[in-house]
């Protein structure tokens, strides 16, 4: 028995497009479930919007608000409203996939780590970018040389400036794919201890404490949202205001 | 032992280990917070941002320590 079955691609539809494979797989099914299902919610509750809001508004209100609040104002300060179409699409996106992913025998689009790798590699060109287009390329190369090292140790603090530009990325991607993996695994295995023991006896303890896990899950994911949105606006605070 | 013996006891040392250090870390982490949260309620927001992010970073580590597991699984035998 592998426990990794759930979370092999199967293909539903078989699609190559000059050579490149873009089959329809349960990642792709699932993930454009998430989509549709967080645009018709949020397209729902935010339909005729009025001055005073009634419920179904506040609660989309609610999300700007933290959105707004406490991932930008916390992250990038000054400046950072005009990043909320891309942290909000962010967060709500990452949102949305970690949820679907708790319905029993679907597949977290998250857990694959080909979704967060295009959402850090999107991510990690637009805090290049950004830095370029604010502070010019003498500004941009100047974000690599901390100041009040002396020149001696440049060599070596360069190349760490480097290699920690590159893991920012490749952490954001390892961090979302983990946990989504991590988590999914725990009950997985809690389930499978049942089929194990094949015994009736350890469903007792092993199902409420299975319970325990589900709803810390449900935690997990709002919290790796967050983790991601926020980190990337730390990011591209970084970028537009350069502390060195 | 063959090679996939050993591999995966390391694989199982290796996400073990890593507990035991991210877990110190997280348990600090959450300590200070609570102490600086008691210390100063007004300031629970902030802490607890704060809070989160360094989480997400202490945690990372250990979540590193899981994909060198799952590579010495999968990758050797």
């Amino acid at each position: 028995m592998n426990i990794l079955e759930e979370f092999f691609l199967k293909v539903y539809v078989p699609i190559k497009f000059f050579g490149i494979d873009i089959s329809i797989t349960n990642l792709v099914v699932w993930m454009f479930a998430a989509t549709v299902g967080v645009f018709v919610v949020l397209f729902l509750l935010s339909r005729n919007m009025k001055i005073l809001p009634n419920k179904r508004q506040t609660f989309v209100e609610f999300i700007y608000y933290f959105i707004d609040k406490s991932i930008i104002g916390l992250a990038i300060g000054r400046g950072g409203e005009k990043w909320m179409p891309f942290l909000g699409t962010i967060f709500i996106f990452i949102f949305a996939n970690n949820i679907i992913g708790l319905i029993p025998h679907s597949y977290t689009p998250t857990s694959n780590p080909i979704v967060p790798a295009t959402l850090a590699i999107v991510v990690f060109f637009t805090i290049h970018v950004t830095n370029i287009k604010r502070n010019g390329i003498t500004g941009y190369l100047r974000s690599f040389v901390p100041r009040g090292v002396p020149i001696w140790m440049l060599p070596l603090v360069i190349p760490i400036e480097i290699i920690s530009t590159i893991a920012k990325p490749f952490s954001l991607l390892v961090r979302l794919t983990a946990n989504m993996l991590a988590g999914h695994i725990v009950i997985l295995v809690l389930i499978s201890l049942i089929l194990l023991f094949k015994s009736y006896l350890i469903a007792i303890p092993v199902l409420p404490f299975t319970v325990i896990i589900y709803i810390f899950e449900l935690f997990v994911a709002g919290l790796q949202a967050y983790i991601f949105t926020i980190l990337s606006a730390v990011y591209i605070g970084e970028a537009i205001h350069p502390r060195h | 032992m063959d090679a996939h013996g050993f591999a995966l006891l390391s694989a199982g040392l290796a996400i073990g280990l890593a507990g035991i250090g991210t877990g110190i870390g997280v348990g600090f982490l959450v300590g200070k917070s609570v102490e600086g949260i008691a210390r100063q309620p007004e300031a629970s927001g902030a802490i607890q941002g704060v809070m989160l992010i360094g989480i997400g970073f202490t945690e990372a580590i250990a979540l590193y320590a899981l994909v060198i597991s799952f590579l010495l699984i999968f990758t050797t035998g």
